[in-house]
């Protein structure tokens, strides 16, 4: 068997490369991008966690799923802002979006 | 993955070896199109490349004996986001001549902060003494998952459809515009 540190190392490089693109990327779509990333590590620690940690009614995978839905909810909120935006400001670079800063 | 294991226990090789040398190149090859995620120049490319990513962490879920959790993986986020981003990237890229990295000091500046948090997450992981020894214990099936889905947490399973519409109805809302 897999030992679940080696799981949760991979989590946890996943996690800093979407930190790392979150920092680094200046196309908002970029950032969204990093975000579901990081979202996924998150995933891969539940369900490591369930599986090893032992939960009677499988709560690790069902809060996965949870993860996934709120995910996609984000994803297509956050993908029609920018939408929006790019009506409004015709660009999507968000160090071009400066307008309510002071 | 119980039925691939029982396909291993009849041949040859031991099942644990053949897990042991297929889980390392899935989880290398998904850390690598993630890389390529955030440091690729064109946006249309790192989309594609998060496509893969996806697709690698559903390998890794069976690995995890998260049959179910693979399969919405990849009908959700490949089927449905990695699209709606590909639609997105059309409506709001103009061209490909834009810069899409910043300075070298915020590269720089990026990746120590990454490489920090990997440091702090990874001496955790190491310094933790974690329990083992019940992997079989833990063996969840679909079966007993819908059923806890629908009675012990059927709150949250609602609020999730709620979720779901306000985000359909707020992005129908923030999409359309102003009316003219």
């Amino acid at each position: 068997m897999i030992p679940q540190s080696h799981f949760l190392i991979l989590s946890a490089l996943l996690f800093s490369i979407g930190v790392f693109g979150i920092l680094t990327r200046k196309n908002a779509i970029g950032i969204l991008m990093s975000i579901e990333l990081i979202l996924n590590a998150a995933n891969i620690n539940l369900i490591t966690f369930g599986k090893f940690l032992g939960s009677p009614d499988g709560l690790g995978q069902i809060f996965a799923l949870f993860v996934i839905a709120i995910a996609a909810a984000s994803a297509v909120v956050g993908l029609g802002l920018v939408i929006s935006i790019y009506r409004n400001a015709k660009t999507i670079l968000v160090n071009k979006l400066n307008l309510m800063k002071w | 993955m119980s039925g691939l294991i029982q396909v291993l226990n009849n041949s040859l090789l031991s099942q644990d070896a053949v897990i042991k040398a297929t889980f390392y190149p899935i989880a290398f090859l998904t850390l690598f199109f993630a890389f390529l995620v955030v440091m690729s120049r064109s946006i249309f490319h790192s989309v594609i490349y998060l496509a893969f990513t996806l697709i690698g962490i559903a390998g890794i879920y069976l690995y995890l004996d998260a049959e179910f959790l693979a399969i919405v993986q990849v009908l959700i986020y490949v089927g449905a986001i990695v699209t709606l981003f590909i639609f997105t990237i059309m409506l709001t890229t103009q061209a490909d001549t834009e810069p899409i990295r910043g300075t070298v000091r915020r590269m720089w500046a990026g990746a120590l902060a990454g490489f920090a948090i990997f440091l702090i997450l990874s001496k955790v992981i190491t310094m933790t003494t974690w329990h083992i020894g019940l992997p079989e214990a833990a063996f969840v099936n679909l079966r007993e998952l819908g059923r806890s889905l629908m009675s012990k947490y059927a709150l949250p399973f609602e609020v999730i459809s709620l979720i779901s519409l306000a985000a359909l109805v707020g992005v129908i809302v923030i999409g359309r515009g102003r009316k003219r």
